[in-house]
Order: C-alpha cells, then sequence, then structure tokens
C-alpha cells in the first residue's frame, strides 16, 4: 500500500495560481476585515465565508529557524534544509525553507523576503530568502 | 462532584519490541493493573483506549486490545491527542465514573512504533501540524519543530545547548535506575554535545527514541476505591487545552501556551499551587520541552529554566524532582502510552513504591504534565494521596 492524498484547494487556488507567476495574495474578510495567512475561505474571526483576495507582501522580519539534517522519508533526496518562522509587515506570519548562506550567519531579526519557486513537477511553493 | 481514584497501575517493558504484537503489548500493563487494583474484570464498565497509530497494522486498537484481554462488551473508544493521548484516554474514563456510567474504569495507552521503518516513523511525527502549509512543501520533522522554540528560548533567555543536554544528563541517571526504561546507561555532558545533529540546535541526545509499550491504570469511584485499596491516588483536578496547529499563527516560540491554560486550570480545579507539588512529570519529547514547562507550569519565572537545571533543582533533593522514572527521553516515549505511563510513575511516587527514585513526599501531591504534538494539545493532571 501506498498511501497519495489529493487535497482539495478548490477554495483556495487563487494563492497557487498567482504563486505560480510569482505574487503574494491571501484572503481577507469582507464582512470584519481580518487578513488570515495560510488563505482560508471561510473567516476564524467572526465565520463569514464572503472574502476577497488581498496582497500578501513580501518582506519579512527572521523570527525563528532551525536547520533539519535528519529528513523524513518523503526528503531522503533533498539535502539538509533551514526552516524559518518570518513576520510579515502585516504581522502574519509564514513558515517556510529559508535560502541564502550558511545556519551559523543567520541571525534572529535579521531581514528577509518571500520568493516563489517551483519544484521538479511544476508545483509552486515558496521560500525565504535572506535580504 | 464524585471522586476518582487511580487503584490499579500496569506498565510493560518499554522499548523495541519485536516479541509482541500491539495486543500483547497492552494485555502485559492490562494484566498487571487488573490485578493491581484487584478487581474482577467482569467489574469493568469502560475501557478507554489512547493509541495515536498510523504505525501499526490494526486500525481499530480498542477492539483488538480489548478482545485479547477478554474485554468484548465494555463500552470503548479510541481516543488520540497525539503524544497526550494516554492523558486523554485517563481523562475520558475519569468522566465515565464522574457522570455515573460506572465505578470502575480502566485507561490503557498503547503504542507499536518500530514495525515501520525509522523515516517513516519520522515522517509520520512530522506531519503531525498542519500538513499542506508546513510538511507538504517543507519536510517539517518533529525535532525541527522544537527546535524553532530552542533557538528562540536560547535568543531570548539566553539557554544553551549545554543546558538542554543536562536534561537529557538527568533523564539518563533516573532511566539507568528504571528497569522498564527503553535506555537505562548515564550519560556525559560531552556525549549528548557531541551526538549527531538532528535538527539544529537539537541532537540525537536532546531527542526522544522511538519506543513500543503499553501502560495502563484501573480507576474507581470513591465508593468502591475505598474498599479496594488502603493507598487510592485521587485525581484532583485535570486541566486541559490546546493551540493552533500551525505554528506560524502562535504568539511566540518561547513556551507553550497550550501548557500555561491547562496547568492554570489543572491547578484551580485541584486547588493548589506549584508550591505544593512534591514530584512530576514534564513532557520532555526534547529536552527544551522539559526546559520549557518547568516554566509554563509555574515551577519558576519566565527565563528561569536554565537556571532550575544548572541547580539541580528538579533531582531528587530539590524544589520539584521532575522525571525520576527517566521521562520520555530514557523511559521512550511509546506516543499513547506516555500519558498513562506518566500516571503510573506519580502514582507510584505518592504511594512511596518508587524505590531507589523514590522522591520526599511532603503534601501528598504530584503532577502529571503531557503534551501533544508540539503544544497542540495540553493535559495537566494533579494527583494526591488525600
Amino acid at each position: 500500500m501506498s498511501l497519495r492524498f489529493d487535497i482539495p484547494i478548490a477554495r483556495t487556488h487563487q494563492f497557487w495560481d498567482a504563486l505560480r507567476v510569482g505574487k503574494f495574495v491571501t484572503t481577507k474578510c469582507k464582512a470584519c476585515g481580518n487578513v488570515s495567512f495560510p488563505p482560508q475561505g471561510d473567516c476564524p474571526n467572526c465565520m463569514s465565508s464572503d472574502h476577497e483576495w488581498v496582497d500578501l507582501g513580501t518582506d519579512a522580519t527572521l523570527v525563528t529557524y532551525t536547520f533539519v539534517q535528519i529528513t523524513p522519508a518523503s526528503f531522503v533526496k533533498n539535502d539538509p534544509y533551514m526552516i524559518a518562522i518570518g513576520k510579515l509587515s502585516s504581522g502574519l506570519k509564514v513558515l517556510a525553507w529559508l535560502e541564502g548562506g550558511k545556519v551559523e550567519n543567520v541571525k534572529i531579526g535579521e531581514r528577509m523576503h518571500l520568493e516563489a519557486r517551483a519544484s521538479e513537477e511544476g508545483n509552486p511553493y515558496y521560500v525565504f530568502v535572506r535580504s | 462532584m464524585s471522586r476518582v481514584a487511580i487503584v490499579g497501575l500496569g506498565h510493560s517493558k518499554f522499548g523495541r519490541r519485536t516479541d509482541v504484537d500491539v495486543a500483547e503489548l497492552a494485555f502485559e500493563s492490562i494484566k498487571q493493573a487488573i490485578d493491581d487494583a484487584g478487581v474482577d474484570k467482569k467489574d469493568i464498565k469502560n475501557v478507554v483506549v489512547g493509541s495515536a497509530g498510523g504505525w501499526y497494522e490494526e486500525s481499530l486498537p480498542a477492539v483488538i486490545v480489548n478482545e485479547y484481554a477478554g474485554l468484548t462488551s465494555v463500552g470503548t473508544m479510541r481516543v488520540e491527542a497525539a503524544c497526550a493521548s494516554g492523558s486523554a484516554a485517563v481523562k475520558t474514563a475519569y468522566n465515565s465514573i464522574v457522570s455515573g456510567e460506572g465505578d470502575i474504569a480502566m485507561a490503557v495507552g498503547v503504542e507499536k512504533m518500530t514495525e515501520v521503518d525509522t523515516l517513516t516513523s519520522v515522517e509520520l511525527i512530522g506531519r503531525a501540524g498542519s500538513y499542506m502549509w508546513e510538511f507538504e512543501n517543507y519536510g517539517m520533522t518533529f525535532p525541527a519543530y522544537y527546535a524553532l522554540y530552542a533557538v528562540a528560548h536560547m535568543d531570548k533567555f539566553g539557554t544553551t545547548e549545554e543546558d538542554m543536554g543536562r536534561v537529557a544528563v538527568k533523564a539518563h541517571h533516573y532511566g539507568a535506575m528504571n528497569p522498564l526504561a527503553q535506555f537505562q546507561k548515564e550519560v556525559t555532558l560531552e556525549k549528548v554535545l557531541s551526538s549527531q545533529v538532528v535538527s539544529w540546535p537539537l541532537k540525537l541526545y536532546d531527542a526522544c527514541p522511538l519506543t513500543d509499550g503499553s501502560a495502563t491504570v484501573v480507576l474507581a469511584s470513591e465508593e468502591v476505591a475505598k474498599k479496594l485499596t488502603d493507598t487510592p491516588i485521587w485525581i484532583r483536578g485535570v486541566g486541559y487545552s490546546s493551540d493552533s496547529a500551525n505554528l506560524s499563527k502562535r504568539d511566540d516560540y518561547v513556551g507553550l501556551a497550550a501548557s500555561v491554560e491547562a496547568a492554570r486550570r489543572a491547578y484551580e480545579a485541584a486547588k493548589v499551587t506549584p508550591r505544593d507539588i512534591d514530584v512530576a512529570t514534564c513532557h520532555d519529547c526534547f529536552t527544551i520541552a522539559e526546559l520549557m514547562a518547568y516554566e509554563d507550569l509555574g515551577f519558576c519565572k519566565k527565563g528561569e529554566a536554565a537556571a532550575m537545571i544548572r541547580e539541580g533543582q528538579t533531582e531528587v533533593g530539590g524544589r520539584i524532582p521532575v522525571n525520576l522514572d527517566g521521562g520520555l527521553k530514557a523511559k521512550g516515549h511509546p506516543i499513547g502510552a506516555t500519558g498513562v505511563s506518566m500516571m503510573v510513575e506519580i502514582s507510584k511516587q505518592l504511594r512511596g513504591e518508587a524505590g531507589n527514585h523514590q522522591a520526599p513526599i511532603r503534601n501528598g501531591v504530584g503532577l502529571v504534565h503531557n503534551v501533544g504534538g508540539t503544544g497542540h494539545y495540553a493535559y495537566v493532571s494533579i494527583l494526591s494521596r488525600n
């Protein structure tokens, strides 16, 4: 048995569509103005489903990070990778791989920004790059 | 509200148990607990099984475990709260007695983690967050989650890799006294610090192992407990809480908000304060987790956990001895069994039956702190002799 999950993204495809062309968007509730990341079609604040897509922004400061050296089964072909949580100017936080330099030089509070990437299969994802 | 006591304790050998399947493993602790309680198994009305599952072959562990032990027709369910599934099972069994469903209930924690290869286990635990946004593209691992906390704690409070290493040294010191522990060997700080980096700054010796094991407690109503035993251990209060699945939604990375809230609720329910605690188990899946627990549970102020471990305040003879059974780090961490194993350890401590690792008991009050995931769930249970 090998398990593969087909995860529906019908209600958040706008995020991935924008990412394919290098843009970052997320959901904003039209009823209460709450902005979410990750994007979600239903507002976790007021529970309204009426939302619009707004610019997420890409500039961030580094909140915390790690350097993963023992990787899980699905990532055994990857080189060890750094993972960071960054805080955007909106206050929303994002978790992603961190590119640029060695772990010894990384500092909490430093500037970085989000960039779009495409996987070998052509699927969009995003990374932080040290500014 | 009627009172509920722990009246029977059972605990299997923890480790790589290729000699038994999941039902046989559960049976080891079930048999002991029923014998220890002195109950007839026909009088057990509810059996709650804590098990995260996914790494062993059975999809319905509750009925598999019950059938093997001859417990068919009991009220039963499997409960999941990740690594706190054991505490959730005890709480659920407790609820069945409080609500009047029966006078005797049993909580079984069991996990079999070594039937799949190690990297598959690493992956299954790594998915214990928000899959789409943390695992699918980024391959988060369980050590990586706690490493994000360790880095932030080091940056904010000056906690060092040596401080985290001291937690491992303490765990192995007590694990060496526990014949049921996975690792029964002392380690030096040098050995911990020079071990392989798993997810910087966490190293192999900062991490608990993958473990097979089971633990069981029999619970009884006040009326029945007093007939069964002279040393009932009362469940005085349980607090539990949760946090976001996605780590990026947390306010900070220097403590677990779910632990803080669970502790507040437990202290309030039991009408005790951290000063009253004689002995505790803290959820040390990683060494940084034990340090954060000291702070989150109010054993010390925020940022002072490193001083506590340096000064030996959580060893026997210190202010609050913690994890005298070796903790998750040395005893092992069979996910669903861990919370029940903690209840067994604290009950033994309060009965005065902990032998070579007995803590001095002054107030007769002990604390069980059991975290699921990276503070996705947290359970704090206060046990007492009175």
